[in-house]
């Protein structure tokens, strides 16, 4: 736990220094352990405790950060005095703003049935292991094999000047593996993710020595029976997991408030999205694409965001409409709205801005297997390797990992290394039938200078895509 | 400074004491601030502090790590590393660390940059150099750092280093999809120019006004050094002893063969004046220039002392951290300075030699659909101006180089006599010194 009285005398000295709008304290502690097997060989194992603070100054003429490690009144007092000096030797001339937000006193905390602090480092050695003997069992040569368990437990303790008072605990496990399938003189790649908050339970409910079993037999099966697609107009239908990338990449970003605004200008971009554009058709009423911090489990979950504000579901496509753009305090005063709590930061060394938390496409009403049983020639494209997306968002790529062919609303061969080059509005224009049942993935997203890692959901129903160009 | 030295010698005894055959320690003083900027205004003024210890331990074949961020509670928590270490898997692949008697380089930061303490004057000097260049949105940060370390190691590491960095990064606009990108990355006051820096982006911005969708197909690349310092972030990686054993390396099975054309010779320079200038590597090791791809031909792997044995060879003083250190995993040998030599070409010559191709500024988001194969794509960013007959006619946009890599390097015929240190971000990654490169008939692509 974190003293309550060292956050609230750095605050003081951080009040105390000229007349800011607004000054915030964050510190946290971080308990994390990394523990990795290399083909069935433990690598390296790092545990760490992490404690320090941050504090951040808002005047109406800048705004300064200081962030350090070690919590005391001392190393707290520097940061605050910093903080303002900072933020007074920026001298913009137009005035700094920050949309209002009630105080909010409060505790939250994400429960765990088996607590990460009660599961050694000897057993999570031995839960890698055991994936891995069973991928090397599997009978598929795997020229690669590496698999990563990663735990932290955060706890935090936010104050500000308009009496926001919130402590937290936040336990986070994740676990990756990254394959390399060989057959017939060609090779194939998976790298997974697998996270969420909560405790080792979450690991126990992945059924990984099940599941990269299936993933090294389907990339084998990719190659040895796999087949290019002739390039061409088909109907595309996307698994969850290409229907939250796209979420992710092609919604998400673009409505970060702080690109719309040029914030990222000169890293992650601007966005073609401009701030006049709510309400402007972006795809088919198929499209609806909600972000939402608040999933029970989920690995981007907060309760509330890094400035004290209440999480909530965004609306951030809706009907095919822009609806919602992700925002701060700091974007919400500049668009005349409130914050819709898209505060984060990945620790407390680094200033928040805003991300997003678990992005996926609404549910629709069609069953799984109606969305591909009305395409009469086209791919099932459930996974994929290969991607990226122009730094104002509006030109994709995908390349399958797993895929299929559909002929006459059957699935036949895989179809292997098939790409989907496309436009933002020509993605989401092209929708027109999406499953009831949601899947999400775990992922880092990255954005911020330095970067920032920020652990998110992907995710979405199986959807489909009428007409597009594949290759 | 030797303070740091001093702790990591002490808290190495802590770690023999508690019973530690090997151990590591390097403890780390990182001093950074940033200014960022966007719509030519300044949006932030950050500064962040951090002082902590990367302790690494093995009992026997058991080893562990530590990031040690509350150094007051050091010696209670290297003896609660070695117990834990006592309890760990054997990781029976490890063979030992380095050991000898090292000589090191002495460094010195340039104290001027250490003293700085009001950095936005030379914001504001790249900001308007860009808008006389016709700019109308200029963003972008001004880093100054100043890194510590000092080194410890139960095989005779015992040094302490020293570097201090400005790294001045300016995008200019001059229309929504018209930008350019240009960096300032030196160790020396002296040596930044903010003017310059925003002029040239400034200019590039002004080039690649009015562009029009690209054509797909093959074309001649020419490559600014922001560009090759992306694909060298993805290269230089594949080059890791850890990436070819985990299959994930276009370069595996591939020592003395060739993997570029005979214009390339590439390597890994820490020693070199720069603004990443290191004088050991996490083992304690000191660095030194390895030449990697000579002429084209692939010469070795970036090694620590336990990949090296493997391989049975010898550290190339490349050791990774061994605790996470920003998004650098613990245990992979890195990369710490690549540099591509220079060729003999002018950038005018090579655009007057190229008779339909595009010459391009800065790339981003490169991902592989084969680690293995090297298949990939990037999508260039800022300005991409077309070549015709030797001269620039316009500039494009939207378009997509999809590529094998090693096929990229092997198609290169030209390298600029002059080089550039470049630094951006997490794309134009680790810092580099490049030249312009000339790549022929890569494949182009963009959205249907």
């Amino acid at each position: 736990m974190i003293d309550e009285d060292l956050v609230e005398s750095v605050l003081d000295v951080a009040m105390s220094q000229g007349r800011p709008i607004l000054a915030e304290v964050r510190a946290e502690t971080i308990e994390s352990s990394d523990v990795a097997v290399k083909s069935g060989v433990v690598s390296s194992i790092v545990t760490s405790r992490d404690a320090g603070m941050n504090v951040r100054v808002v005047l109406p003429t800048g705004i300064g950060f200081a962030a350090s490690n070690g919590l005391s009144k001392a190393v707290g007092a520097e940061l605050a005095k910093r903080a303002y000096m900072l933020a007074r030797n920026v001298r913009l001339k137009h005035r700094v703003e920050m949309a209002p937000e009630p105080p909010v006193r409060t505790d939250w905390e994400v429960r765990q049935d088996k607590p990460l602090a009660d599961v050694s480092i000897e057993e999570q050695a031995g839960f890698l292991k055991r994936v891995d003997s069973a991928v090397a069992k599997s009978k598929v040569k795997v020229e690669g094999r590496f698999f990563e368990v990663r735990t932290t437990q955060t706890h935090g303790r936010f104050a500000n000047s308009d009496g926001s008072r919130i402590s937290s605990y936040l336990p986070r496990v994740r676990v990756d593996s990254a394959l390399v399938v060989t057959s017939k003189g060609e090779s194939e790649q998976s790298m997974r993710e697998f996270g969420g908050t909560g405790g080792w339970e979450l690991v126990d409910g992945w059924d990984l020595e099940k599941a990269l079993v299936d993933e090294v037999r389907m990339l084998k099966n990719v190659i040895d029976k796999g087949k290019a697609v002739k390039p061409g107009k088909y109907d595309l239908v996307c698994g969850p997991e290409v229907a939250g990338i796209a979420a992710h990449e092609s919604c998400g970003h673009p409505m970060e408030a702080d690109r719309i605004l040029g914030r990222e200008m000169s890293q992650a971009g601007k966005s073609f999205v401009k701030p006049e554009m709510i309400n402007f058709r972006i795809g088919s009423e198929y499209a609806t694409v909600v972000d939402d911090p608040t999933i029970p489990g989920s690995y981007g979950y907060y309760a509330y965001d890094q400035e004290g504000v209440r999480a909530r579901p965004r609306y951030l496509y809706k009907e095919g409409l822009i609806n919602e753009f992700l925002t701060n305090r700091e974007t919400a005063a500049t668009l005349g709205c409130l914050s819709n709590a898209s505060s984060r930061s990945e620790t407390y060394i680094k200033e928040p801005i805003v991300r997003m938390a678990n992005t996926h496409v609404a549910a629709g009403d069609f069953e799984d297997d109606e969305i591909f049983g009305s395409v009469k020639e086209g791919v099932l494209m459930h996974s994929f390797t290969e991607w990226n997306i122009d730094d104002k968002r509006y030109n994709q790529k995908y390349v399958s990992r797993e895929a299929y062919f559909i002929e006459d609303g059957e699935l036949g061969l895989p179809a292997k290394r098939c790409a989907l080059e496309i436009t933002t509005p020509g993605f989401w224009g092209s929708l027109d039938a999406v499953s009831k049942t949601v899947k999400h993935n775990a992922a880092e997203c990255g954005k911020g200078d330095p970067m920032q890692s920020a652990a998110v959901f992907t995710g979405g129903p199986m959807m489909r895509l009428r007409g597009v160009y594949l290759k | 400074m030797s303070a740091l030295k001093d702790t990591a010698e002490e808290i190495l005894g802590f770690a023999r004491d508690a019973g530690a055959d090997d151990a590591v320690v390097e403890v780390f003083d990182h001093r950074t601030n940033q200014v960022r900027y966007s719509n030519s205004r300044i949006d932030a003024s950050n500064w962040w502090s951090l002082t902590h210890a990367h302790v690494f331990v093995a009992v026997g074949k058991r080893t562990l790590s530590t990031d040690l961020l509350d150094m007051s509670s050091s010696k209670a928590s290297v003896e609660s590393l070695v117990r834990n270490a006592r309890l760990s898997p054997e990781n029976s692949e490890y063979t030992g660390i380095a050991s000898g008697k090292f000589k090191y380089r002495k460094s010195r930061a340039d104290p001027r940059i250490v003293a700085m303490r009001s950095p936005t004057k030379h914001v504001h000097d790249a900001i308007s150099a860009a808008t006389r260049e016709g700019a109308a949105e200029v963003g972008g940060t001004l880093f100054i750092r100043h890194r510590m370390a000092g080194i410890a190691s139960s095989g005779g590491a015992l040094a302490e280093d020293e570097s201090a960095a400005l790294e001045l990064s300016v995008r200019a606009f001059s229309q929504p999809e018209a930008s350019g990108h240009a960096l300032c990355c030196t160790h020396k006051l002296s040596g930044l120019d903010a003017r310059m820096t925003g002029s040239r982006a400034g200019q590039m911005a002004m080039l690649a006004k009015d562009p029009v969708p690209g054509e797909v197909g093959k074309t001649d690349l020419i490559m600014e050094p922001m560009f090759l310092g992306e694909l060298m972030n993805a290269t230089t990686m594949m080059l890791s002893a850890f990436l070819v054993e985990v299959g994930m390396s276009m370069f595996a099975k591939k020592i003395g063969k060739k993997v570029a054309s005979e214009e390339v010779t590439m390597a890994d320079d820490p020693t070199m004046p720069s603004f990443s200038q290191k004088a050991f590597d996490h083992e304690g090791v000191p660095t030194r220039r390895t030449t990697l791809i000579d002429k084209g031909v692939l010469k070795t792997y970036l090694h620590d002392t336990s990949t090296a044995k493997r391989f049975k060879t010898k550290t190339t003083g490349n050791s990774g951290p061994f605790a996470p250190l920003g998004l650098d995993q613990p245990g992979v040998p890195l990369a710490f300075h690549p540099a591509v030599e220079p060729g003999d070409w002018s950038v005018e010559e090579m655009i007057a030699d190229t008779k339909d191709g595009l010459y391009l500024n800065n790339t981003w988001y490169t991902r592989f659909q084969s680690y293995s194969m090297g298949d990939f794509s990037t999508i260039p960013r800022d300005a991409i101006l077309k070549v015709k007959d030797g001269r620039i006619v316009g500039a494009v946009k939207n378009i997509r180089v999809s590529e094998n890599m090693l096929s990229l390097w092997k198609s290169i015929d030209a390298l600029s006599k002059s080089t550039e240190d470049v630094y951006w971000w997490d794309e134009v990654a680790p810092p580099s010194t490049l030249p312009t490169a000339r790549a022929r008939g890569m494949n182009i692509t963009r959205s249907s």
